[in-house]
């Protein structure tokens, strides 16, 4: 199986609202892919498509190559998730929480399980509904760790962690990819840290999907031009694929998202102007394509 | 054993530069300063990504991409080998090319700040010497 998932044309509407706008997504196996849209754009809505726990109202989804609305045992085995806020047993303590899950797995490495509580500074004995935020998506996380599946899903799961922690729950991520097949995907609104670990992002906008594919591929093609010209400039430029443009007499700064040598070439001769190319970083290519 | 090679690498991920392009620009540089020298060994994949705290499926596209370039070669069991030798003109060409965008910024921003250039001089100095 070269992709772990195959999203095809997938549409979800709740009554009137359509929520998913013709979806196609693939995640190739072994990859760290980034998913990323504004609040409201259909993330949630998304991984919950792609693990059975949403209908799609069209559309075909294929998760370790089976149908997730009737996912078998063995699929199930194979994957790992946390939900953007988990609603976790607050009478057990952590380690009791962690026992009653494993009892529920085969492979449970409880080994592995006591190195993250240990790095990631949670103390079993800390009972579940006193924890902070912050713990408990921590915990949250361990649990989706625990049976070592193939496929890890996380819905924002560094969203109430402090920078350490977060930083700890990447290089627990770098650890899992380098160490053993595994496929990461999950949504994050923290650009710095996308652009570490990831190298597949898609952004969603709207419920459609904007740009997937590399990281590379986005960073080298979204790029923001400057114009110096020799003469007044235009009031429109004519270029394909322009983000966003603003001109100010012999002067023009351009975000484009097809960037390449020819544009350069036709647009240095076509306005008899300087162009000088300055690369974006995710966020602002986020802003960009968000505008 | 290889004697492990004395270089610095150092990983920008929001600097809007791809970060393969980084790792990549950043051998050559090592390579043509000579800290990586002919016959040694890259850090394998694994090892370049916990050390920089990014993808390995990065790393290896840097290193293959290194390999198509003939910078390097793919010893089996034993890694990416160094197969140029040290201050190859045009590799420093390309890692003095690389400040040029990292000046502009500095630059500008003095502009802003109404410092005159002895006093980016001053600081550049400063600076300079408290990473030796």
């Amino acid at each position: 199986m070269e992709n772990i998932i195959v999203v095809q044309d997938v549409s979800k509407s709740f009554g009137k609202k359509t929520v998913l706008d013709h979806i196609d997504l693939i995640v190739p196996r072994g990859c760290v892919f980034g998913l990323m849209g504004k609040n409201g754009a259909g993330k949630t809505t998304l991984i919950k498509s792609l693990l059975g726990l949403v209908k799609p109202t069209a559309g075909r989804i294929d998760l370790l190559g089976e149908n997730p609305w009737t996912l078998s045992d063995r699929a199930k085995e194979q994957i790992g998730y946390t939900p953007q806020s988990d609603q976790l047993y607050s009478w057990l303590t952590v380690g009791q929480l962690l026992n009653y899950t494993a009892s529920f797995y085969r492979n449970w490495n409880s080994k592995l399980v006591d190195k993250l509580l240990n790095d990631w500074d949670v103390d079993p004995q800390d009972r579940v509904g006193l924890l902070s935020e912050g713990q408990m998506q921590k915990v949250a996380i361990i649990l989706a760790l625990g049976h070592e599946p193939q496929l890890l899903i996380f819905d924002e799961p560094v969203a109430s962690l402090d920078p350490m922690a977060r930083r700890q729950f990447l290089k627990t991520i770098l650890e899992i990819v380098s160490d053993r097949d595994c496929t990461i995907f999950f949504s994050s609104h923290i650009t710095p840290d996308l652009e570490r670990v990831t190298d597949q992002v898609a952004i969603l906008n709207k419920g459609k999907v904007d740009f997937t594919g590399g990281l590379d591929v986005l960073k080298d093609t979204v790029k923001r031009l400057r114009i110096d010209a020799a003469n007044t400039l235009p009031a429109d430029l004519n270029i394909a694929g322009s983000l966003s443009c603003e001109i100010n007499e012999r002067t023009a700064i351009i975000t484009v998202r097809e960037f390449n040598d020819a544009l350069i070439h036709d647009l240095t001769n076509r306005l008899q102007a300087k162009i000088t190319v300055e690369n974006l970083n995710l966020e602002e290519i986020f802003l960009e394509l968000n505008a | 054993m290889q004697k492990k090679p004395k270089y610095y690498f150092q990983i920008n991920p929001s600097s809007g530069v791809p970060v393969y392009r980084q790792v990549m620009d950043q051998v050559k540089t090592q390579i043509a300063l000579d800290h990586l020298p002919r016959g040694s060994f890259l850090p394998s994949v694994r090892q370049m990504s916990k050390d920089l705290e990014i993808n390995p499926m990065t790393v290896s596209k840097a290193y293959s991409l290194l390999e198509k370039d003939g910078i390097v070669e793919h010893v089996r069991g034993q890694g990416m080998k160094i197969t140029q030798g040290p201050l190859a003109q045009k590799f420093l060409n390309v890692s003095h090319e690389s400040i040029g965008p990292l000046l502009s910024e500095v630059i500008t921003k003095s502009k802003q700040l109404s410092l005159t250039v002895s006093h980016l001089h001053k600081l550049i100095d400063d600076a300079w010497d408290k990473e030796n």
